[in-house]
């Protein structure tokens, strides 16, 4: 079972998607404009939400801004940039306590959809551009951003191993963007995007909660009735084909106590592609649970690592394995590693591996269906990927899958990039 | 067995929950979530880092425990003489995970299918020890790998040097996963005689969540303690070492691979240890009101030091109140530590003088009513978040409540007391090299 949703055109041919679901204390507003994702326009599209977040010509400053929320009950508005596949995605999500938790009499939706509608469409203005002390400030805030990265060795590692690995691609760009590319963006030419991307750029908006369809519909059509041309934009489809010619091998040194090691590889296999729920399979078999064979052979049996586990950039059909190590096991647990990754390919995956991973994604699934971001993120990949599944579709698509099935996905995956963050020579 | 149950309503989440009592003396409770396809239990004792010392009421003898132990009993009990409990729940579909922190260690998992099977998997894992020389040697290797990862952790190193620099003695000041030297001393026999006493269900709770049908569930409980043959456990006295009311340590400074320094300043609490129920949580949300009035992003000194570059989104303060220790915490990455220090400082003064006004008072009521609705979306939010607060005499349902009946007069005086500054001390993380 699934939370069923409505689709609409606003008037301006904004894609509306209701889910009407009365589970929630809440109802959240989701917009999501569309970009593809490079190197040029990065920081524009990191730099942008952040910098309507920090205030409207009706709520001129973050102060008047924070306040309106406060006496929203806390209503929560988070601007965000994502890092899909090769899109770029602007994200602005509203949450807000429901009306009948609070005894208001049914206003609180039509403020929200108000707030959000005045933060992205009505933008606080200084002669044709943005206001210049945000824009400077936010540049500032997210060049700090960047270099902050490091902070989180794992992440960190992470990002370097995609980075090195797409180094030639699109999808090798980080969300941030660079932090050259700051010192190139004013007030004005940040405008100038705004007004170019919010017009034609494909955008979605998601609201759930316990509401009124004819409301959502009258409200949203006031609150985002900026002009928008006929015919969104079409972005470039990600590509996922890009054959390994040798394995790379980066190390990097670093006053740390811990080794951080990923290796990247190229699976072939999209988001809309009919081997998807076998690469699911293939990826929770390997490492996505604690009944993977990474988890119980590098953890468990050998206690090499406390975090190991792979995962999928789903979009992109990139898989990832992490583990957090000593620097002298590297050896012994790519070695371990590397026997998982034959074995899946000779198919020596067991009735209960292949059982538990399953059950373990329709798990993951079902439970999508619990969370009003997580519903939105599920529908919004259908989206990005070009392919909408339902709940239910996917959860049938992983339960028929094969072992020849799986077989087929593990021989076509193939390592690209090994990344090991590594403890300085004669330190800890 | 007969039911023995009362239901607590609370009219503005508009939830019902039900409470039951089992011998010998476990706690269950039980909220039906309509509609929600997760179901989502957890099982919890109150053992966490801090309860180092104790012995049984009646008798003399004290046991020390190295630190780390309730961490290690929690990575431990994950495995029996036939494998891992993982793979049960793996088996069932349902995730499972544990935690640890400095007052409890809890066991939990969440389902969208064989929720009875899984329930009962979780209720005799947790009730089956399972220790031997061999299994707890691997485990010293996973979970030095955990200490390591945390010793280059920025964020979670700055925390724990602050307590050290707040507390003297008090075992919060330790990490919650002890030492590669600490946990060393731990061996089977250890563990079992610290399951005995923390792991029996007078101190132990159960929060289940989803939609369910309470009669059902607790039925099914009741049968797997039966038969389980639980004499009542006498009191569990917990020794702690009586501590200073001045801080330790002013300032602490350690190097790590950072981008930029890292800054939080502690407030020692000394009020907290004698305050109790009710008492403790209206004090937790006064100071959780005052310390947003202080320092958050609707006040003017956020946005202030936001437009200076010397805070980023991630700046905040946060208070903590349990049993006997307290601490109000303030910071976050800065490229400039000392003069947002001095800001930090200098805002503390300046309350005190000036109050709290009503506008502000009020709004942040709102926001924190708002708040705690939206979180009842979650339903590991509502069971974990129960639990800890029952294991401290407190009912999460109370908040709203509470949160009314606060006055802004009362503030004057929590602020002199919680945030004393011959009682702050400062922990920084600075780039190495």
């Amino acid at each position: 079972m699934q939370a069923d949703y409505l689709l609409y055109y606003l008037p301006n041919k904004i894609k509306l998607i209701f889910i009407p679901t009365k589970k929630f204390k809440t109802f959240s507003i989701g917009l999501f404009l569309h970009q593809e994702l490079n190197q040029d326009l990065a920081a524009l599209n990191a730099l942008l939400p952040a910098v309507l977040e920090q205030g409207s010509r009706l709520y001129p400053d973050k102060l008047t801004l924070q306040r309106k929320l406060e006496n929203l009950y806390g209503a929560d508005l988070a601007a965000d940039i994502l890092k899909s596949g090769e899109r770029h995605i602007q994200a602005f999500i509203y949450e807000s306590a429901h009306d009948k938790y609070l005894g208001e009499n049914g206003t609180l939706l039509q403020e929200g959809m108000s707030v959000l509608g005045s933060v992205v469409g009505d933008p606080l203005l200084e002669d044709d551009g943005f206001k210049e002390d945000y824009v400077n400030q936010e540049k500032i805030q997210l060049k700090k951003d960047i270099k902050a990265l490091l902070n989180n060795k794992a992440a960190y590692a992470y990002e370097r191993c995609m980075a090195l690995m797409c180094l030639d691609e699109k999808f090798g760009t980080y969300k941030l963007g660079r932090i050259e590319d700051y010192d190139r963006i004013d007030a004005k030419k940040l405008y100038r995007y705004y007004r170019e991307i919010f017009s034609e750029n494909p955008l979605d908006i998601y609201v759930v909660g316990d509401l009124q369809e004819q409301q959502v519909l009258q409200l949203a059509g006031e609150a985002f009735n900026f002009v928008r041309k006929t015919d969104p934009k079409s972005l470039p489809r990600v590509d996922i084909e890009l054959p390994v010619k040798e394995v790379q091998f980066h190390e990097e040194e670093m006053a740390v106590n811990q080794a951080n090691m990923v290796l990247g590889f190229r699976t072939y296999t999209g988001y809309g592609d009919e081997r998807y729920c076998s690469l699911l399979v293939y990826n929770g078999i390997l490492g996505a649970f604690p009944h993977s064979k990474m988890f119980v052979k590098v953890r468990e049996e050998a206690g090499l690592a406390y975090h190991v586990h792979s995962r999928l950039e789903r979009h992109k059909g990139l898989m990832f394995i992490s583990a957090g190590i000593n620097y002298n096991c590297y050896r012994q647990a790519r070695d371990i590693i590397d026997r998982q990754l034959d074995d899946m390919i000779a198919g020596k995956i067991s009735d209960t591996e292949l059982d538990n991973t399953k059950r373990g994604l329709v798990n993951r699934l079902s439970s999508q269906q619990d969370s009003p971001t997580q519903l939105i993120s599920f529908h919004l990949d259908g989206t990005i990927g070009g392919k909408t599944y339902t709940a239910g579709e996917l959860i049938e698509g992983i339960e028929t899958v094969s072992r020849k099935e799986i077989k087929a996905v593990a021989e076509k995956i193939k390592l690209d990039t090994v990344y090991l963050l590594r403890p300085r020579e004669g330190g800890s | 067995m007969k039911d023995n149950y009362k239901v607590i309503e609370n009219r503005e989440l508009q939830e019902k929950l039900y409470h039951y009592r089992f011998y010998p003396g476990l706690d269950l409770y039980i909220l039906p979530k309509p509609g929600y396809q997760k179901k989502y239990a957890v099982f919890s004792t109150r053992f966490g880092s801090i309860d180092n010392r104790f012995r049984m009421k009646s008798e003399q003898e004290v046991t020390e425990l190295p630190d780390g132990v309730a961490h290690f009993l929690e990575h431990k009990l994950f495995e029996d003489q036939y494998g891992n409990a993982f793979d049960r729940f793996a088996a069932l579909g349902a995730s499972s995970n544990a935690f640890t922190s400095f007052t409890q260690t809890s066991y939990l998992f969440s389902c969208t299918a064989n929720f009875e099977q899984s329930l009962n998997h979780l209720l005799d894992f947790v009730q089956d020890p399972y220790f031997t020389e061999k299994t707890v040697k691997k485990e010293q290797g996973i979970i030095a790998q955990e200490i390591k990862m945390y010793e280059d952790h920025p964020h979670w190193r700055v925390f724990f040097n602050l307590l050290a620099g707040l507390y003297r003695k008090h075992p919060v000041r330790n990490d919650i996963a002890g030492t590669l030297e600490s946990i060393s001393r731990i061996g089977p026999d250890l563990l079992y005689s610290c399951y005995n006493t923390f792991y029996h269900p007078s101190n132990m709770a159960l929060f289940i969540v989803g939609d369910l049908v309470p009669e059902q569930v607790s039925r099914q409980v009741a049968e797997n303690l039966n038969g389980r043959n639980y004499q009542p456990l006498e009191e569990i006295v917990r020794i702690f070492p009586q501590e200073p009311a001045a801080i330790n340590c002013e300032r602490k400074v350690q190097e790590l691979v950072v981008s930029e320094p890292i800054i939080f300043v502690g407030f020692k609490d000394t009020v907290v240890e004698n305050l109790q129920g009710r008492d403790l949580m209206r004090r937790e949300i006064l100071m959780e009101l005052i310390l947003e009035i202080l320092f958050g992003s609707s006040e003017k000194l956020y946005n202030e030091l936001y437009g200076e570059n010397l805070i980023d989104e991630n700046f905040g303060a946060d208070y903590t109140a349990e049993i006997n220790y307290g601490y109000a915490m303030i910071g976050g990455e800065t490229r400039d530590p000392d003069q947002l220090y001095e800001r930090i400082m200098k805002a503390v003064a300046k309350i005190k003088k000036s109050g709290v006004n009503t506008e502000q008072f009020e709004r942040h009521r709102r926001k924190v009513l708002g708040n705690y609705i939206r979180r009842f979306n979650s339903l590991e939010f509502i069971a974990n978040n129960f639990l800890a607060y029952r294991f401290r005499d407190n009912d999460l349902f109370e908040l709203p409540a509470i949160l009314q009946e606060i006055r802004r007069c009362e503030a004057v005086n929590v602020i002199e007391e919680n945030l004393d500054p011959t009682r702050h001390a400062v922990s920084l993380v600075v780039p190495s090299g």
